[in-house]
This record gives C-alpha cells, structure tokens and sequence, in this order.
C-alpha cells in the first residue's frame, strides 16, 4: 500500500498520504472505535472490510460520502458491491476497492495420481474427499475452519443465505436460516466421517501441511494464490484453481470471503482531499493496477478487473485464471451484514471450535444455533429491534 | 541485605566448638551428578525453545515448514536483509521505540521508585502505612484492564498515539515502589540521615548525595526489573498507538503475524525479528548479572 | 539529639517528596479503576436501526452488568478454569524454582553458572514471543518430544486438543516464571551467612539435610511472597493463551476471566460489561491475595514479631 501511495504523492504534492499498517480484522476496527469515542486519535482514511461498515456507521465513525460526489462512482461496481457500501440506502459510506469472490484450488497432480478432476457440486466434492482419504489416510481433501468465520459465511451466502435484515426500522437474524443448515450439515458430515480435516487454517500445522501434501485442496477466495505464494512456495506449479463448487450446476451462485473498501472517518479535518484520493485509489486504472500487483487484490471496480490479464505468479501457466475468477464474481449472490458481525463471528469461532473438536455432525448444528440465539441475543441487549 | 534469620531456626546439630572441621569434607564437595543432572535438564528445557528460534532464522520461507526443526539452513543473513528491507528498516525502528521506552521508562520509573521508597522507609508521617497499602495495590490491577481506561483519559488531552503515552503511564511502579523502601531501610542508617540533618542539609540533598548512592545496588535492580517490564509489555502500546512508526517491537511482530486472511503472515520475518529482540536483554543480562538480586521478604523484617 | 524539623514540615516534606509518585499513582492507576467502575454501572442503548448519528444512547445500568457477569456460564467457567491452571501451574514452578535455587546454592553442584543463566533466560521472551515459539514447538511434526516418542513407538498426544491443552498453557507460564522465581529464592539463600551451615556440617550432616532443614524454613518468607505474586500473575493469564487459540479448537474466546474481558471490550464493543468483570476480576484476586497473606502470616513473618 505503500508503494500506491507513493505514485500518488509524487503527483499530488499538496495532498500526502502516509500508510500506517495495524493488526488486520478486529483489532484496527476496535482501535478506531476507540480514538472515535474519545474524540481524538483516529485517521483519515481507514481500510474496512464490508462486513465492518454497519458496526463502523453505527457507531458514528465515517462521513457520508454522498456529500462528497460519490454517487457517481456506482457505475463503476457491481451492485452488489455498491450495496455493501451504502446498505442499500442513498449515503455512501464507502468506496469498495476489492472483492472476494471464492474460489477452489486443488493439487493438480494429487488429483491426476488417482484419476480426479476438479469437483462442479459439492456432492462431487464430497466424493472426491471420500476417494482421496481412502486411498491416502494422510491426506485430506480440505479443512473445516473454526477460525475463518468470513469463510463461512462466504459459503451461506453462496447457498441463499443472508444472516441480517433489514425490515423498515427493525434489524431481523437470520443465521440458522435453511441455507445455512445445509451448508453447516455438509461440512459437519465430511468431519464427522473423517474425511476432511477439522483444525484451523492460517497456522503453523496447517502451512505445514499445505507444503507437505496432506492438505490437496482449498476452498478459499480470488486472493488465495498471495496466499499460497507466500506459504507453501515450495508447491509451486502443482496446484489449479477452479470455481467454487456449487450446489445445484445449473444455478451457479458463490459467495465472498474477504473484501475491502476505503472510508474516510468522522475525524477527518480533510473529507474533500480525502475523497480524492481513495477515488483515484479504488477507480484510476493506474492505482488500481497497481494494488493488484503489489496487494495481490481483485479489483472491484468493473473495468479494472477487466484488464487484468496475466495470471498470478504462483499460477502462472494457468490462462484462464482471471476469467474463473470474473465468472465467479458474477455470481455472487446478495447478502446483508449487521451492527454486530463481530459478535457473531466471535460466537462462531467459539461454537464450532467445540463442534470441529468433537467431530460429532450433530454438534454442528448446535452450534449455529448458539451462534444465532447469541447474535440474537447481543442485537435485542443493545436495544435495537430485532424481529 | 539484613540478615533475615534468628536463631530458632537453627537447629542445633552440634555441641560448641570445632571438633574434626576435617572430616567427611570431601564426601561433602563432592560434586553431585544427581544434582548437576537436574540443573543442566533445566537448562535445556529453557533454552529449547531458543535453540529453535536460532536455526528457525537461519531457514527461508519455504523451508520452515518443509525441514525438520532442529536442522539449521544457511538464510540467516538473508532474512536480516529482508527484514530490514521491509518497509525501510521499521523493524530497526522498533527496535530503538523500545528501547527509548524501556530505557527513559525504566530510568526515569526507579528515580521515582526510589525517592518514594526512601520517604516510606526514613519517615514518619501520618498517613504513611496507608499511602503505602494503596500505591501496593496498584499491583494487583493488570494492565490489560488498565490500559482502556488510561486510552480514554489520555484521549481527552490528545496525548494518544503518542510517545507520552507509552511513557508516562509506566513511570508508575508499584512493585519498584515496595523494593525501593526495603532497600532504603536495609542500606540507608538512619543515624546518618539524622547527621546529614544537624548539619543543616536539606532533605533533596541528603537523598541525592547519601541515600541515593546507598542504594546503588538495590536500584540497578530495579532498573533492570522496569526495564525488562517495558521491553516486554504489549498490551499498553497495542491499545496507545496507531502510527506504527511508533510501535515497539512486541507490537510491531505481532502485526506482522495477524495481518488478516487475505495475506500471508510473514512468518519469517517474525522469527527472525523474535530472535534480534532477544539478544539485547541477553547481553544486558549477562552484563549485569552481579545486580541480579531480588530479595522479596527482606523487608518483611524491617517493613 | 534534637532535630530542626518543625511538625508542619515533619507533614509537609514527606508528602512532597511523594508527590511524582502520588500524582502518577492517581493519573494512571486510580484514575482508570475508578473510570472502570463508573463504566460498569453504565450500559448503551441503541434506537431504531442504530445507523445514523446520535442513536445511541448512555444509560444508567444499575447493576446488570454485574448480575449478568456473575450468571454467565462462560464466566463462571473460565474462573474454574484458571483456579485449575494455578493448581497445577504454581506448585510446580515455585518446586522448580526452590529446587533449581537449591541446587545451585549447593557446593556439590557443578555447571552453576551455565545453568542459572540458562534458566533465567526466557525471562527475557515476552509472553507473545514465547506463545509463538512454543506454538511452532508443539506442532507434532516439529516438536521433539513427539520426535522421541515416535521413535519408541508411543502415537504422539496432541498437547493442543482440549483434555491437555491446559498443559499446553501451563508450560509456557512456566518457562517464562521459573528462572525468575529461582533468582529470587537464590537471592534469599545467598544472603544466609555460611557459618550457620558449619555447626551442621561438621556434625555430619548431608548437604540436602542441610536444604531441607536449614535453608528451606529460612527462605520460607522469600516462598511465601513468590507464592503471592505468582498467584496474582496466574490469575491475570491472558497473553500466553490469546497467542495460542488461533492454533487449536481448544481454547474459546473466554478460556480465561480476562480474556472474556478482552472480547467483551474490544471484540463485541461492549467496554461496559467488559468493565464490571474487570471489577469482579479485581476484587477476587484481591480477596485471595488477603486470604492467602492471613492464612501464611504466623508462618511468614510470626517469628519477627
């Protein structure tokens, strides 16, 4: 990031951009929250992933971009993109920089050993985990994690599901919704039978397994080969990408793990410059080029996204990387967030860390009850209506 | 320090005077495999985990996760480079945060310790044993508690993100506090501080040029304490600053760990910023290992 | 010998001399606990959608913080929880700490000097540090116990699943406190003059005689203090844990007292509910610190008196 805001720096001298980099997730959220309810501390501008924005309007911290022309940018996104940032109402809250459409990425040579080709349904996906364990007890075809709630909830949405509503002035919850059950049952089914893995992704044992193949798959996001880039190097050249695997082949839908937008924050003495820049930096065919180079990122902006041509390195002699990934972001589906994504995603990792643990399919469903009678719960404590 | 033993708890084993200081004295200096065993088991148990962060940063990315542990690779260097490159050398920026931190904090926090621990331990004053107990409570509070509270307050004068804010708030040290007044007690006489006071010198001076250097000793201590407190504290700074020019580096690696989903977490690096954040307290430590003297119920006697 | 000190100056120049240290005091630790039980009878009501300015509101919350921090199950079970962590955490790092202090204060040791800076060293880690170091050394295909017990055979037990991931925990607490609390047994032991040892010695008496009989009882002020403080510090646990739950299913958001407090504060943004547990957190380990001074009193300090 700081590499792009130094193209802009040398054309702008009167506006200067200097990057700060915190703790991803919760942490810079909080950290925000915090300098806006004392009143001093926070930035201008802050990076916030969609599912933050609710949490961050609610709480005051941004600045209404409509004020400051962002209408005109909706052309250049998705609608479902744009609705992130405005919560389906006429304020901009934020201008979307990336998706995260999911993708799958499967060891292209483990598959060819024992005859596979890459999963279209999950009833294939399930098959093909089943074949692979049983020719290979090491070997997993994936893992169940209880520490990426984005990953899950990417997959609800994927199935039909959208865990918030809004219902005129009230907020609805809907995580144990049908489509979500059905999402939690598959998984919960692999895990109970064994053939998929139950530990967390983003740790020590899990990069370890991706470089020594006991990880063969990956459900995971269009960002996912920086990823693999940077932790399993050594795989380089065996791995494919594919699309996410879907529920019903002729109804192709997906969901998103991950995505950013950029805001200006409620304690900015510089909305209008402000404004300027993160315009440049989420829509100027330069910057946007560049993120993707150097914060290997999937342009939300339409046109951007639509020039990008050589694949990622870590894919490199796979063509048509970029057209899977743009199929895939044509079929995301909608899906609303609430004022307090965090309690549930906080509520997740604690529910299914049980449910994973115990590797009983029954406990799976328990947990997304707990998670939505606690998310429930936090919304009706706070005082909002919730139907 | 005073000694802290009467003579109950001696049990009399022996009749008055020497009789046979010659005997069993090589059965009892022979040295002992048993017990040299435990300690050197010890030893290794603690500097395990060490010796992984040493050959860890020797490996590059692709081999940390691929080779076993214990074997060292040749990247060492390398991953100096690369870590220092990472966006121009902050990481060496962090290193001297901390030790700005640590270093003013802890200096400045055992002067202050060591002023109050003599005024509790040469006085009588009303109020006295009650000052004490309260400013002792401030052990029993942590700082993960503390620090959201202090943001706030902190906040309100625009002092956050700052590098008063990772300071000011640990200038404070209870627990220097209670050291401090157990070393005036033992090392400073009160017979001379009466002296110092005939002779018509004011109380400031008779703490800078007679107390002061009394408890010498007593204060590297507690410098190396506050110093060691600092060096490692993450939670204060985590909560204080956003502009991570200004992170220390328990901060600043962990940053590099939880960078979120979407990038790798820079594992490398981390190691390898881990094990250059060790080696200074090392030194320091091995440097001053004479000072390394913390003798908790000393005062207990005296208090 | 008369002094010159007036009684007003007796008053006044004491409290001066304290003033850096009241003032400090007051800033940054009275002025924050206070802040925190303000905060804990408050709560914040939201109205409508909660989406636009100013829909929020401050609120006086008499005392459901507390009552829903106490009949909170999690809560309750992160105490059980972390009284069993000091259970087996304490007894064995201060046994360590007495026997390595032992040990090197004997003249039959060899390797002292090696050993008492080896085994001080992890008090330079930080606990974050030392969490991801320990992270990588429990993997199973890194650590060399599973190493050792492969080669014999023995299926490795995975230290991070939830039956013994409470080991997990306790060893790096340990590794980090041992040499520290051995210092200061050590320190005690040096301060012994070496002629009470000489009565004994010529008598015959074996050098462990001596630590049991001798060194033991007149360290035991040193123990007693370490005790405290390490009973204090084991309550708070709240790093070592935090680093390790991304790795495992095994630790839950509120595996300790205080890291509901984190979640509650900085994950679920309720800082007042967050505050109220502090309080309660604060007021239990005050009142087993208490508890445990009176009931060790007679055997710390009685003989002074």
């Amino acid at each position: 990031m700081d590499k792009v805001a130094a193209i802009w720096n040398k054309s702008h001298p009167d506006i200067q951009i200097t990057v700060n980099k915190q703790d991803g997730g919760d942490a810079a959220v909080t950290k925000l929250l915090t300098a806006i309810k004392a009143g001093s501390g926070a930035p201008d501008i802050m990076q916030a992933e969609y599912q933050k924005i609710p949490t961050l309007v609610s709480a005051d911290a941004l600045v209404d971009l409509k004020d400051q022309g962002a209408g005109d940018l909706k052309k250049e996104f998705t609608d479902g993109t744009w609705n992130a940032v405005t919560l389906g109402g006429d304020s901009v809250y934020a201008v979307p920089q990336d998706s995260g459409p999911m993708m799958f990425y499967y060891r292209k040579d483990i598959f060819d050993q024992y005859g596979l080709s890459a999963p279209k349904t999950w009833d294939e996906y399930a098959q093909d985990a089943r074949t692979i364990h049983q020719a290979d007890p090491t070997k997993f075809l994936g893992t169940f994690s209880s520490g990426d709630p984005g990953w899950f909830a990417g997959l609800s949405q994927q199935a039909g599901a959208s865990w918030w509503g809004i219902d005129g002035k009230a907020w609805s919850v809907d995580i144990d919704s049908a489509a979500t059950k059905k999402v939690a049952d598959f998984w919960g089914g692999l895990v109970h039978e064994g053939v998929i893995d139950n530990n967390p992704m983003y740790t020590p044992a899990w990069n370890t397994a991706l470089n020594d193949g006991t990880q063969v798959g990956w459900v995971s996001s269009v960002w996912g080969p920086g990823v693999l880039e940077g932790n399993a190097a050594d795989t380089k050249g065996k791995w494919a990408a594919a699309p996410l695997p879907n529920w019903d082949a002729s109804k192709p839908s997906n969901g998103n793990w991950g995505g950013s937008s950029t805001a200006v924050t409620a304690q900015s003495k510089h909305p209008k410059q402000a404004m300027e820049f993160i315009t440049w930096l989420n829509t100027d065919p330069e910057a946007v080029k560049a993120l993707a180079q150097v914060a290997n990122i999937y342009p939300a902006d339409v046109n951007s996204s639509a020039a990008l041509s050589t694949p990622p390195a870590f894919f490199a002699d796979q063509a048509d990387f970029w057209s899977i990934a743009a199929q895939s972001s044509k079929d995301v589906s909608s899906f609303t967030y609430g004022p307090n994504v965090n309690v549930a995603y906080s509520a997740y990792t604690d529910a299914f860390a049980k449910a994973a643990e115990s590797k009983d399919s029954a406990q799976f469903e328990a947990a997304l009850n707990t998670m939505q009678s606690t998310t429930k719960n936090d919304l009706v404590k706070s005082g909002f209506t919730v139907k | 320090m005073t000694a802290t033993i009467t003579p109950q708890a001696v049990p009399s084993l022996a009749p008055p005077g020497g009789r046979g200081r010659g005997r069993d004295r090589s059965a009892a200096e022979r040295p002992s495999a048993f017990g040299t065993a435990v300690l050197l088991l010890g030893a290794v148990y603690c500097l395990l985990p060490v010796l992984w962060v040493i050959t860890a940063s020797t490996k590059d990315g692709s081999e940390l996760f691929s080779t076993f542990t214990f074997a060292p690779s040749t990247h060492l260097w390398d991953n100096i480079v690369a870590l220092t490159q990472y966006r121009d050398g902050l990481f060496w920026r962090w290193m001297l945060n901390t030790a700005l931190y640590a270093g003013v904090g802890a200096l400045v926090s055992s002067y202050i310790s060591a002023l109050s621990g003599y005024v509790l331990a040469k006085f009588e004053f009303p109020g006295k044993g009650k000052v004490f107990a309260i400013l002792l409570m401030g052990v029993l509070v942590p700082g993960v508690i503390l620090a959201i509270p202090q943001y706030f307050l902190l906040a309100q004068i625009g002092l956050t993100n700052t590098y008063w804010s990772v300071l000011l708030p640990q200038l404070i040290s209870p627990y220097g506090i209670y050291l401090a007044r157990i070393y005036a007690a033992a090392a400073v006489p009160t017979d001379v501080v009466e002296a110092a006071r005939t002779e018509g010198a004011g109380e400031m001076r008779i703490f800078t040029r007679i107390a002061l250097p009394m408890m010498a000793p007593g204060l590297v201590t507690i410098f190396l304490f506050q110093f060691v407190a600092i060096w490692n504290n993450f939670m204060l700074p985590y909560i204080m600053l956003g502009n991570d020019q200004l992170f220390p580096i328990t901060v600043g690696l962990s940053g590099l760990l939880n960078q979120g989903a979407t990038v790798p977490a820079l594992y490398t690096l981390v190691i390898t910023g881990a094990l250059l954040s060790i080696v200074p307290l090392v030194i320091l430590f091995l440097l001053l290992q004479r000072f390394w003297r913390v003798d908790l119920a000393a005062g207990a006697v005296k208090a | 010998m008369t002094t010159t000190i007036t009684r007003a100056k007796r008053v006044a120049i004491p409290y001066a001399m304290l003033t850096p240290a009241i003032v400090l005091f007051a800033l940054f630790m009275a002025a924050p606990i206070l802040y925190t039980v303000v905060m804990s009878f408050q709560t914040v009501k939201v109205e409508g959608l909660g989406l636009g300015s100013g829909s929020k509101k401050l609120q006086f919350a008499w005392l459901d913080n507390y009552v829903d921090a106490v009949t909170d199950p999690e809560f309750l079970a992160s105490v059980l929880r972390v009284l069993l962590y000091g259970a087996i955490l304490i007894p064995v790092m201060l046994g360590l700490a007495l026997v390595f202090a032992l040990l090197l204060d004997s003249r039959r040791s060899r390797a002292v000097r090696f050993s008492r800076v080896s085994i001080f060293l992890p008090y330079a880690v930080p606990a974050v540090i030392s969490s991801l170091l320990w992270g990588f050394l429990y993997l199973p295909s890194v650590s060399p116990f599973a190493y050792v017990l492969k080669a014999v055979g023995i299926a490795p037990p995975d230290i991070l699943s939830s039956g013994l991931v409470i080991f997990a925990v306790a060893n790096i607490a340990l590794w980090g406190g041992v040499g520290f609390n051995m210092i200061v047994i050590y320190t005690a032991l040096r301060a012994i003059p070496s002629d009470i040892y000489e009565a004994a010695r010529i008598d015959g008496a074996s050098e462990v005689q001596i630590a049991w009989r001798i060194k033991v009882p007149i360290v035991l002020p040193s123990l007693i203090m370490t005790g405290l403080f390490s009973i204090i510090a084991t309550l708070q646990v709240f790093a070592e844990p935090t680093t390790l739950k991304p790795l495992t299913n095994s630790i839950s958001s509120s595996w300790t007292p205080l890291m509901k407090v984190y979640r509650d504060a900085f994950v679920r943004g309720d800082i007042y509910s967050a505050a109220a547990t502090s309080v309660l957190i604060a007021l239990g380990t005050f009142a087993l610190s208490f508890l445990f001074l009176r009931v060790v009193q007679r055997r710390a300090f009685g003989q002074e008196d």
